[in-house]
Order: structure tokens, then sequence, then C-alpha cells
């Protein structure tokens, strides 16, 4: 029965996962009239702003390995990731029609030039380029995203047709703070228990908080955490505990991640979907909503490629997460052409190299559909940790 | 001594599963604490369009039963291959580890193995950890591996175990597309045709396919004392092919062959099981 019930919910996850015409968003919004949907880019943004108004965020992370791409690759050279050329392929499609608005978080050049495409291709839709400070400075920083906050603000209340009242904001955050909650529980027991919540399964979940409200999207990952413990068929396997980085925008095929979990890897952290898992501590219910915002982003935000830290940081944050996860190795698996990843990844191998942490490096793109080489490469690193650094 | 009483002496029984694309091999193995270990049985089953699960099941309990064992006797269930099917494992482990795990067991002067499967080869440099140094594969191009001798044995009517000794009596070979599969199968079918014996072409295909395994075996620097594995190791003949390559070639290799060559994948995966339950099991007393 318990074998059943995780199962239903996995496949519940992997529908959603799924589907790139967005069902589940056109069913939420034909459920009351005037509801409306605003689409935003991975990494990080102010989803509690949206929710707020009433309407309801969605997480757009390219078209996957389920869309064949026939305008979007006239948009971009070919030495550009496949995120932003399937992401204007789903909008040309019409599949994205169900938006009303669409943010774009500052990630990397592409995606800022994609903002600006949007306004040229989509002029009567809003199209809001969301440029997050990188001065973690409360009084330079702080400012600047203030502003940008009570711009958002401005603007989705104009969209919602209804005003944004501090007590809607203040709701809407705890709303968010029980589904951060709910992943950092669920990463902690994966990392306990990695047979438990095998990555394949924690992926498509994850995934789902694209999708669904918040709410509904945290009774699932805490239905999910209780089904995947009761089912007792799970056992523990003799794996490679693993650290996945490079994966924070363009996601991964779901096939590469089963494919590095059959080689012989247990993954125990990853960056996946950092969006959803950005701010590392509750966002501060008490006294100005805003002000609880800003301080959150300044002082409690993940370390990646797409967000400025001081030197030496970002490889301390993987190391620390290494060392916290009882990880054996890391596999740097960034997409092609990934600025952000790929630029980062000497800096994240050195700082590896001086602590000793075994490390392998691949790459992919969200429609790669071959794995026997990636397969190859993940076994044999799989081997390596277990068999020839104790021999 | 039974399986029982190689318990209570502290010797590990763990059980290798090699699933590959023709056959499921598996071993099951009594290690040692001084790594020492002997073969308490093996099996093989060529999978010939059945369920795999259910040719891996029967495998399994046949080699289990050979052995005196069952499966609360086995301490680790290691798979490799394309053993990730295999549920009931405790571990999986790359071909390329266990094959080398598996020619050192059998052959511990050997510091190169050439796996010979039914979809591909490989060329391996090894240590005597059986740390694998470097390595070579044929592309996905069938030419080289056991399906294309399947197949061409089929064409000519000969059982797959025939096909060896029948090779070894060839004098005249014919000269056969070393390229491709498709070109190599339609000589086979212009052979037959024009009456050519099947002794000489089978010749030929070995020699075709030896041609490209020295090949692979230079670019991978595994030189010296080569181990052939892997399904096609017991194949007499194309075991003779390679060595009149080589000395055709004059690279500086000997040929190494063992009786249970075919199995080296299982014995291997069976072999680092056991190692990976001593490191475990320290592990585990440890904390």
């Amino acid at each position: 029965m318990a074998n059943r019930e995780v199962n239903e919910l996995v496949d519940h996850a992997r529908a959603l996962y799924e589907d790139i015409d967005f069902g589940a968003v056109k069913r939420w919004k034909a459920e009351a009239p005037g509801r409306k949907a605003i689409g935003h880019m991975p990494i990080y943004v102010p989803r509690e702003l949206i929710h707020a108004a009433g309407m309801l965020p969605v997480g757009v992370v390219g078209g996957g390995d389920r869309l064949e791409i026939i305008r979007g690759d006239a948009f971009f050279q070919s030495y550009i990731c496949r995120i932003p050329r399937s992401t204007i392929e789903l909008a040309l499609s019409g599949r994205l029609d169900c938006l009303d608005g669409m943010l774009f978080p500052s990630i990397c050049d592409v995606i800022r030039n994609l903002s600006g495409m949007w306004q040229m291709l989509f002029p009567d839709r809003y199209v809001r380029y969301v440029d997050v400070p990188q001065n973690y400075d409360a009084k330079v920083g702080g400012r600047f995203w203030r502003l940008e906050i009570e711009r958002m603000l401005g603007d989705f209340a104009r969209l919602a047709g209804r005003e944004i009242t501090v007590d809607a904001l203040r709701a809407s955050i705890v709303v968010y703070n029980e589904n951060r909650a709910a992943l950092r529980e669920l990463y902690a027991e994966r990392s306990r228990r990695p047979w438990v919540y095998p990555l394949s399964e924690v992926f498509l979940v994850l995934r789902a908080g694209n999708i669904l409200p918040p709410e509904e999207h945290t009774a699932l990952v805490r239905e999910y955490l209780g089904a995947a413990a009761a089912d007792t068929s799970r056992k523990e396997m003799d794996q490679s505990r693993v650290v996945l980085a490079g994966m924070f925008c363009e996601q991964p095929p779901h096939g590469l991640i089963l494919t590095l979990e059959r080689a012989g890897c247990s993954v125990v952290d990853d960056d996946l979907m950092l969006g959803l898992r950005w701010l590392t501590r509750d966002v501060s219910t008490d006294g100005d909503p805003i002000e609880a915002l800003v301080d959150v982003y300044l002082t409690a935000s993940v370390m990646t490629a797409s967000r400025y830290s001081p030197e030496g940081n970002r490889a301390q944050w993987l190391v620390d997460s290494v060392e916290r996860n009882r990880a054996e190795g890391v596999i740097f698996c960034a997409a092609s052409f990934c600025d952000p990843a790929l630029l980062e990844q000497p800096i994240l191998v050195a700082a590896l190299d001086r602590a000793g942490i075994p490390h392998t490096e691949f790459k992919y793109s969200e429609d790669t559909g071959q794995f026997a080489v990636i397969r190859e490469q993940a076994g044999t690193f799989s081997d390596s940790i277990r068999l020839w650094s104790e021999a | 001594m039974t399986v029982a009483e190689f318990a209570s002496t502290g010797t590990l029984v763990t059980s290798g599963i090699d699933v590959g694309s023709s056959a499921v091999k598996v071993a099951v193995m009594a290690s040692e604490d001084d790594g020492s270990a002997k073969i308490l049985s093996l099996h093989a089953e060529r999978i010939r369009r059945r369920d795999l699960r259910k040719v891996i099941e029967e495998c399994y309990a046949v080699a289990l039963g050979e052995a005196g064992a069952d499966t609360g006797d086995v301490a680790y269930a290691a798979t490799t291959g394309e053993g990730e099917l295999v549920e009931f494992r405790r571990g999986h482990f790359y071909g390329m580890t266990t094959h080398a795990r598996g020619a050192i067991f059998l052959m511990p002067e050997v510091r190169s193995v050439l796996d010979i499967g039914g979809l591909h080869a490989r060329a391996m440099k090894i240590d005597e950890k059986s740390r694998v140094l470097n390595y070579r594969m044929t592309s996905q191009c069938a030419s080289g591996s056991g399906q294309f001798l399947e197949n061409v044995a089929r064409y000519l009517g000969i059982a797959l175990e025939d096909v060896g000794s029948l090779s070894l009596e060839g004098k005249t070979p014919e000269v056969v597309s070393s390229i491709c599969a498709v070109l190599a199968e339609t000589d086979v079918i212009n052979m037959v045709s024009r009456g050519i014996k099947p002794a000489d072409i089978l010749k030929g295909i070995h020699l075709s396919m030896a041609g490209r395994y020295v090949k692979l075996l230079r670019a991978a620097g595994a030189l010296d004392d080569v181990a052939i594995t892997g399904g096609l190791a017991a194949d007499v003949g194309l075991a003779e092919a390679v060595r009149e390559k080589i000395a055709e070639d004059g690279a500086p290799i000997r040929v190494h062959t063992h009786p249970q060559s075919h199995q080296a994948g299982a014995i291997g995966a069976a072999l680092w099981g056991a190692f990976r339950h001593r490191v475990l099991a320290k592990r585990s007393a440890e904390q």
C-alpha cells in the first residue's frame, strides 16, 4: 500500500514535469474567473510578491527533452545554451499564452537578452528583468533591492487589479516559509538516507514546485517525505555519495539523473531548482515584510555562480556541502555553454583538489538523450571512489 | 566445505552477476580476509529473447544451488554490465572495473585486458590492483563484437560453440571487411554462394576482428601480457587469430586465456563485492 502511495505521488509529479503545455496552470486559472499567472525563469525571484497579489508564480525552465526547437534556433547562436531557445520556442508555439507576465531574473547575459527579445516579441505582455543586487551592503544593495521590490509590487497590483496589503504579503511569506522548510527537510532526509529519497524522485517533486500553488507543493513534499519513508522495499545500496554542482539554471533531463543513480552514485546534495531553495532560512514575519525580504536576500542567499560572492566563498560553500553531507566526491554537471557554471568550475576544482575531494566533470543540455558516455564516466568515478580510494 | 561452514570460519560468500547483451553470467565466490578467494560456482545462461529478469533469476538460482548456498548466505550481491535491472543487488560496478579484477584473479601476471562482449570490445591497461589506467573501446559499429560473430554463425548454420574449433581448421582464410558489420555480413553471404568453406570464412572473420583488437590494444597502450575476457574469450579460434595478428603486427604482446575468462566480469564483481563488504563492515564497526 505504502509503495503504491509513493508511486502515485511520483507519477503525479512526473505528469506535471512532462506537461510542456502547462495544463495545470490553465486548470488553475480556469477554476476562478480573472485568475492570472506570472512566469519566471530559474534562479531567484521573490514569489511572495506574486502570490500576495493572488496570482500564480510559474517557473519556466525551458522545454526539456520533449520539445523540438523549430523557431527558437533563429534567435540564438549555436554557442548559446539551450534553455533560452527552448523558452522562446515554448512562447512562439503558444504554450506560454497562459502566462500574463514573465520575469527574467539576472542569471547571465543570455537571459538578460532574452528579456529584451520578450519585450519585442510580446509588446502587449508584462515583462520585467529582475535585477537582483550584487552588492550585499544593506545601504547600497539593500536600498536598491527594496526599490525593485516596491516597483514589482506596484506592477503586480496593477496586473491583479487589487491592492497588495502588508498582511497579504506577510501571509504569502508564511506560505513560502513553509514551502522552504519542507524542502529543507526533504534535502536533509535525502542526505541522511539517499536510498529512501533518490534524486530521480526528488527532482520530480521539486519540479512540481514550478507549477503548483505553493500550498499544494508543500503538501506534496510533506506527503512524499512520509510515503517514501513508509515504503519498506527501499533498501540501502552500496553507492558513492556525491554532490552535483552546476545545474542551477538549465535543468538536466530526468534520464540523466537516473543514469547517475544507476551508475552507482547517490546524490546527497545538488543545486537543482535552486530558485525554490535560494533562501537558507525563514523570512521574518515580524515588522515590515519588504524589509524582511530585503534582509533575507542580503544575508541568507545561497552561494552560486549567478550571484556575486567574495573570492573563495563559493568554493568554501561547496567544500562545506561535501563535508556536511558526508559526500565522497563532486560531479560537475553543467549545461553546455553555461557561462556562469563553466567559468566558476576551475575555481571550484582547485578548491576541491586542495581539500583532497575527488571530482569529475561533464556537460549536458536539457535535451541530451544519449547517456552512454555519462554512464561510463559516472560509473568509473563511483568505482574509483569506492574501490581505489581505500584499496 | 559447505557454505555454512565457510560462514563459520569468517569466509565471505559473495556473488557477481554480469548481465551482458547476449548472456547472463553468475559467479559465487568465497573470499578470505587476506584477499585470497576461490570460485564456488559459475553459471551462464544465454538470453535468447527471453524475459531478462527471468533469465537473471534462473541463472542466479542455479549458481547458488551449485554452490550449495541460498540467498541468505550471500554477504554481498554485486552486479556489473546491465545489472542495474537486478533489484536485489547491494552494489553495482562498472564493466571495466570488474573485468580488470576478474582478469587479475584468473591470470595474476596480466597487466592488460581485452574484453570482447556481445556489443563491443575494449582494451584496458591495468595495474596489479586492477585499477584501470587507460582504455579504448570499439565505436558503435558492431563489426568487432560477439553479436556480429553470432550473426555470421547463423548465416553459416553453425552452433556458436563450434565456431572457434572450426576456425582453427581454416587454412586459406577469406578477407572480410573490418570496417562495417553490414558490409562484412554481405561479404559472408557472397562467400557462401561462392562455395567457400565455412572454416575459411570463419578464419577470415576472426582475423578481421583480431585486426581491430590489435589496434585497440596499441591505442590503449595495453601491451605486454594481455588477458582476453568477455563472452568471446571462450572462442579458441578468435584467440588464435589475435595471436596471429599480433605476430603479424610485431606488437610486444603475449596473449593469455583461461577456461573461465568468459566469466571474468562476474568473478570480478563478486570479488569487489567482498572488498566493499569488508570496507562497509569496518566503517560500521568504527561508528
